[in-house]
Protein backbone atom coordinates (compact mmCIF):
# COMPACT_ATOMS: atom_id res chain seq x y z
CA UNK A 1 0.00 0.00 0.00
CA UNK A 2 1.26 3.33 -0.86
CA UNK A 3 1.32 5.82 2.25
CA UNK A 4 2.56 9.30 2.46
CA UNK A 5 5.82 8.49 2.90
CA UNK A 6 6.30 7.13 -1.19
CA UNK A 7 4.64 10.56 -2.22
CA UNK A 8 7.48 12.90 0.11
CA UNK A 9 10.10 10.52 -1.12
CA UNK A 10 9.22 11.05 -4.95
CA UNK A 11 8.14 14.95 -3.85
CA UNK A 12 12.09 15.35 -2.51
CA UNK A 13 13.32 13.78 -5.55
CA UNK A 14 12.12 15.34 -7.63
CA UNK A 15 13.26 19.14 -5.83
CA UNK A 16 16.47 17.73 -5.54
CA UNK A 17 16.41 17.61 -9.33
CA UNK A 18 15.48 20.48 -9.94
CA UNK A 19 17.85 22.43 -7.69
CA UNK A 20 20.60 20.50 -9.18
CA UNK A 21 19.00 21.86 -12.66
CA UNK A 22 18.96 25.25 -10.97
CA UNK A 23 22.67 24.78 -9.82
CA UNK A 24 24.19 23.75 -13.10
CA UNK A 25 22.11 25.01 -15.98
CA UNK A 26 23.72 28.12 -17.85
CA UNK A 27 20.85 28.58 -19.67
CA UNK A 28 18.18 31.04 -18.35
CA UNK A 29 15.43 29.15 -19.85
CA UNK A 30 16.43 26.12 -18.44
CA UNK A 31 16.80 27.34 -15.17
CA UNK A 32 13.45 28.77 -15.60
CA UNK A 33 12.12 25.12 -16.68
CA UNK A 34 14.13 23.52 -12.94
CA UNK A 35 11.88 26.78 -11.36
CA UNK A 36 8.87 24.78 -12.17
CA UNK A 37 10.42 21.47 -11.63
CA UNK A 38 10.41 22.78 -7.60
CA UNK A 39 6.97 24.30 -7.82
CA UNK A 40 5.68 20.49 -9.09
CA UNK A 41 7.52 18.97 -6.18
CA UNK A 42 5.92 21.30 -3.92
CA UNK A 43 2.58 20.63 -5.27
CA UNK A 44 3.02 16.78 -4.49
CA UNK A 45 3.57 17.61 -1.00
CA UNK A 46 0.52 19.75 -0.66
CA UNK A 47 -1.79 17.23 -2.80
CA UNK A 48 -1.18 14.00 -0.67
CA UNK A 49 -0.76 15.88 2.69
CA UNK A 50 -4.44 17.06 1.84
CA UNK A 51 -5.54 13.46 0.71
CA UNK A 52 -3.66 11.83 4.13
CA UNK A 53 -5.50 14.66 6.52
CA UNK A 54 -8.87 14.49 4.46
CA UNK A 55 -8.55 18.34 4.17
CA UNK A 56 -9.18 20.27 0.86
CA UNK A 57 -7.18 23.48 1.98
CA UNK A 58 -4.08 21.51 0.44
CA UNK A 59 -5.68 21.26 -3.42
CA UNK A 60 -6.47 25.15 -2.73
CA UNK A 61 -3.29 25.97 -2.50
CA UNK A 62 -2.13 24.21 -5.32
CA UNK A 63 -4.55 25.61 -7.27
CA UNK A 64 -2.88 28.96 -6.26
CA UNK A 65 0.59 27.72 -6.80
CA UNK A 66 -0.58 27.24 -10.49
CA UNK A 67 -1.71 30.65 -10.93
CA UNK A 68 1.22 32.22 -9.73
CA UNK A 69 3.75 30.00 -11.71
CA UNK A 70 1.45 30.79 -14.74
CA UNK A 71 1.98 34.54 -13.75
CA UNK A 72 5.95 33.92 -13.30
CA UNK A 73 6.59 32.00 -16.32
CA UNK A 74 5.12 35.05 -18.41
CA UNK A 75 7.42 37.86 -16.57
CA UNK A 76 10.18 35.26 -17.19
CA UNK A 77 10.00 34.26 -20.29
CA UNK A 78 9.25 38.38 -21.47
CA UNK A 79 12.25 38.94 -19.79
CA UNK A 80 14.49 36.11 -21.39
CA UNK A 81 13.05 37.20 -25.10
CA UNK A 82 14.36 40.94 -24.39
CA UNK A 83 17.74 39.42 -23.08
CA UNK A 84 17.60 37.54 -26.77
CA UNK A 85 17.06 40.83 -28.45
CA UNK A 86 19.44 42.72 -26.82
CA UNK A 87 22.50 40.33 -26.11
CA UNK A 88 21.75 37.34 -28.82
CA UNK A 89 21.58 35.06 -26.09
CA UNK A 90 20.52 33.37 -23.22
CA UNK A 91 23.12 32.38 -21.17
CA UNK A 92 23.34 33.62 -17.85
CA UNK A 93 27.11 33.63 -18.03
CA UNK A 94 27.16 35.81 -20.83
CA UNK A 95 25.39 38.75 -18.72
CA UNK A 96 28.31 40.72 -17.69
CA UNK A 97 27.86 44.54 -18.25
CA UNK A 98 26.07 46.09 -14.78
CA UNK A 99 25.22 49.01 -17.04
CA UNK A 100 23.03 48.21 -20.82
CA UNK B 1 -3.01 -2.27 -8.30
CA UNK B 2 -2.86 1.57 -6.69
CA UNK B 3 0.85 0.66 -5.94
CA UNK B 4 1.85 -0.72 -9.27
CA UNK B 5 0.08 2.68 -10.63
CA UNK B 6 1.82 4.39 -8.41
CA UNK B 7 5.22 3.33 -8.91
CA UNK B 8 4.94 3.51 -12.60
CA UNK B 9 3.97 7.58 -13.17
CA UNK B 10 6.68 7.85 -10.56
CA UNK B 11 9.35 6.24 -12.43
CA UNK B 12 7.65 8.12 -15.56
CA UNK B 13 8.38 11.51 -13.28
CA UNK B 14 11.93 10.95 -11.93
CA UNK B 15 13.02 10.31 -15.43
CA UNK B 16 10.88 12.82 -17.50
CA UNK B 17 12.28 15.34 -14.69
CA UNK B 18 15.90 13.99 -15.11
CA UNK B 19 15.43 14.92 -18.77
CA UNK B 20 14.32 18.13 -18.00
CA UNK B 21 17.82 18.76 -16.77
CA UNK B 22 20.19 16.58 -18.74
CA UNK B 23 18.93 16.64 -22.32
CA UNK B 24 20.53 19.01 -24.51
CA UNK B 25 18.21 20.53 -26.79
CA UNK B 26 16.15 22.91 -25.39
CA UNK B 27 12.76 21.94 -26.72
CA UNK B 28 13.48 18.55 -25.37
CA UNK B 29 13.28 19.97 -22.07
CA UNK B 30 10.31 21.36 -22.62
CA UNK B 31 8.57 18.47 -23.90
CA UNK B 32 10.22 16.35 -21.28
CA UNK B 33 8.69 18.83 -18.52
CA UNK B 34 5.14 18.10 -20.67
CA UNK B 35 5.75 14.57 -19.96
CA UNK B 36 6.22 15.17 -16.29
CA UNK B 37 3.13 17.47 -15.96
CA UNK B 38 1.25 14.31 -17.41
CA UNK B 39 2.49 12.07 -15.08
CA UNK B 40 2.20 14.42 -12.13
CA UNK B 41 -1.31 14.65 -12.98
CA UNK B 42 -2.08 11.08 -13.17
CA UNK B 43 -0.39 11.09 -9.80
CA UNK B 44 -3.12 13.70 -8.40
CA UNK B 45 -6.22 11.64 -9.96
CA UNK B 46 -4.66 8.59 -7.83
CA UNK B 47 -4.42 10.92 -4.92
CA UNK B 48 -8.29 11.60 -5.83
CA UNK B 49 -7.53 14.99 -6.32
CA UNK B 50 -9.65 15.51 -9.85
CA UNK B 51 -9.83 19.07 -10.41
CA UNK B 52 -6.44 20.14 -9.22
CA UNK B 53 -5.22 17.52 -12.33
CA UNK B 54 -7.29 18.29 -14.81
CA UNK B 55 -6.34 22.31 -13.86
CA UNK B 56 -2.69 21.40 -13.95
CA UNK B 57 -3.08 19.38 -17.37
CA UNK B 58 -5.25 22.43 -19.06
CA UNK B 59 -2.95 25.06 -17.06
CA UNK B 60 -0.10 23.91 -16.75
CA UNK B 61 0.58 21.28 -19.96
CA UNK B 62 -2.03 23.36 -22.15
CA UNK B 63 -1.07 27.15 -21.94
CA UNK B 64 2.41 27.78 -20.19
CA UNK B 65 4.30 25.23 -21.40
CA UNK B 66 3.17 25.77 -24.91
CA UNK B 67 3.86 29.15 -24.33
CA UNK B 68 7.64 27.90 -23.32
CA UNK B 69 7.70 25.76 -26.50
CA UNK B 70 6.81 28.98 -28.61
CA UNK B 71 9.38 30.98 -26.95
CA UNK B 72 11.91 28.54 -27.79
CA UNK B 73 11.23 28.03 -31.30
CA UNK B 74 11.24 31.68 -31.50
CA UNK B 75 14.19 32.04 -30.43
CA UNK B 76 15.23 29.39 -32.46
CA UNK B 77 18.65 28.39 -30.23
CA UNK B 78 19.73 25.23 -32.51
CA UNK B 79 18.07 25.15 -36.07
CA UNK B 80 18.20 20.97 -35.66
CA UNK B 81 15.45 20.62 -33.75
CA UNK B 82 12.52 19.68 -36.10
CA UNK B 83 14.55 17.17 -37.93
CA UNK B 84 15.51 15.51 -35.13
CA UNK B 85 11.74 15.42 -34.13
CA UNK B 86 10.66 13.79 -37.75
CA UNK B 87 12.13 11.00 -37.12
CA UNK B 88 10.96 6.93 -36.98
CA UNK B 89 10.97 6.40 -33.39
CA UNK B 90 8.63 9.05 -32.23
CA UNK B 91 6.33 7.94 -35.42
CA UNK B 92 6.21 4.68 -33.51
CA UNK B 93 5.65 5.60 -29.81
CA UNK B 94 3.18 8.10 -30.90
CA UNK B 95 1.10 5.10 -32.39
CA UNK B 96 1.73 2.86 -29.64
CA UNK B 97 0.21 5.89 -26.77
CA UNK B 98 -2.48 7.16 -29.51
CA UNK B 99 -4.43 3.25 -29.76
CA UNK B 100 -3.87 2.96 -25.98
CA UNK B 101 -5.89 5.89 -25.75
CA UNK B 102 -8.16 4.46 -28.03
CA UNK B 103 -8.59 1.70 -25.69
CA UNK B 104 -8.93 3.27 -22.65
CA UNK B 105 -11.50 5.53 -23.93
CA UNK B 106 -13.83 2.44 -25.01
CA UNK B 107 -13.08 0.75 -21.56
CA UNK B 108 -14.36 4.03 -19.83
CA UNK B 109 -17.12 4.56 -22.00
CA UNK B 110 -18.06 0.43 -21.31
CA UNK B 111 -17.90 1.02 -17.52
CA UNK B 112 -19.77 4.36 -17.73
CA UNK B 113 -22.63 3.08 -19.19
CA UNK B 114 -22.88 0.01 -16.68
CA UNK B 115 -22.22 2.17 -13.89
CA UNK B 116 -25.06 3.52 -11.63
CA UNK B 117 -25.16 6.94 -10.87
CA UNK B 118 -22.76 8.00 -7.55
CA UNK B 119 -22.82 11.35 -5.58
CA UNK B 120 -20.47 14.15 -6.58
CA UNK B 121 -20.07 15.51 -3.23
CA UNK B 122 -19.13 11.97 -1.59
CA UNK B 123 -15.87 11.87 -3.92
CA UNK B 124 -13.07 13.58 -2.32
CA UNK B 125 -12.01 16.27 -4.73
CA UNK B 126 -14.20 17.20 -6.79
CA UNK B 127 -15.13 20.26 -8.31
CA UNK B 128 -18.08 20.66 -6.27
CA UNK B 129 -16.24 19.89 -2.95
CA UNK B 130 -13.27 22.60 -4.24
CA UNK B 131 -15.77 25.11 -5.37
CA UNK B 132 -17.59 25.47 -2.28
CA UNK B 133 -14.57 25.74 -0.03
CA UNK B 134 -12.99 28.19 -2.40
CA UNK B 135 -15.54 30.62 -2.52
CA UNK B 136 -16.00 30.65 1.34
CA UNK B 137 -12.76 30.43 3.02
CA UNK B 138 -10.39 31.23 0.33
CA UNK B 139 -12.37 34.15 -1.16
CA UNK B 140 -9.73 36.84 -0.49
CA UNK B 141 -6.93 34.58 -1.44
CA UNK B 142 -8.73 34.18 -4.73
CA UNK B 143 -9.62 37.54 -5.59
CA UNK B 144 -5.78 38.56 -4.94
CA UNK B 145 -4.75 36.04 -7.26
CA UNK B 146 -6.96 38.10 -10.20
CA UNK B 147 -4.85 41.05 -8.93
CA UNK B 148 -1.78 39.35 -9.21
CA UNK B 149 -2.31 38.45 -12.57
CA UNK B 150 -3.75 42.28 -13.45
CA UNK B 151 0.27 42.95 -12.15
CA UNK B 152 1.41 40.55 -14.00
CA UNK B 153 -0.03 41.73 -17.57
CA UNK B 154 1.11 45.07 -16.61
CA UNK B 155 4.38 44.27 -16.23
CA UNK B 156 4.74 42.22 -19.65
CA UNK B 157 2.93 45.15 -21.34
CA UNK B 158 5.78 47.62 -20.63
CA UNK B 159 8.28 45.09 -20.82
CA UNK B 160 7.16 44.71 -24.59
CA UNK B 161 6.60 48.22 -25.09
CA UNK B 162 10.44 49.30 -23.67
CA UNK B 163 11.38 46.41 -26.10
CA UNK B 164 9.40 48.28 -29.26
CA UNK B 165 11.12 51.72 -28.34
CA UNK B 166 14.77 50.23 -28.17
CA UNK B 167 13.64 48.44 -31.21
CA UNK B 168 12.82 51.42 -33.40
CA UNK B 169 15.61 53.38 -31.70
CA UNK B 170 17.87 50.66 -33.24
CA UNK B 171 16.52 50.89 -36.42
CA UNK B 172 16.35 54.79 -37.08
Amino acid sequence: MIGLDQYLLLSGGIFFIGIIGIMTSRSALKVLLSLELLLAASNIVFVAFSRFNGDYAGQLIVFFVILVAAAEVAVGLAIIVLMYRHFSTVQADELKDLKW
Amino acid sequence: MSSIIFYLFAGVLIFASLAVVLARNPLYNVLALVVAIFAMSSLFVLLEAFFVGMILLLVYAGAVLVFFIFVVMCLNLQSDTTILLRQDRFKLMGWLIGILFLLEFFWVIKSTLAAQTIETSSVHGSIENIGRILFTDYLLPFELTSFLLLIAIFGIVSLAQGAFKTGKEGNS
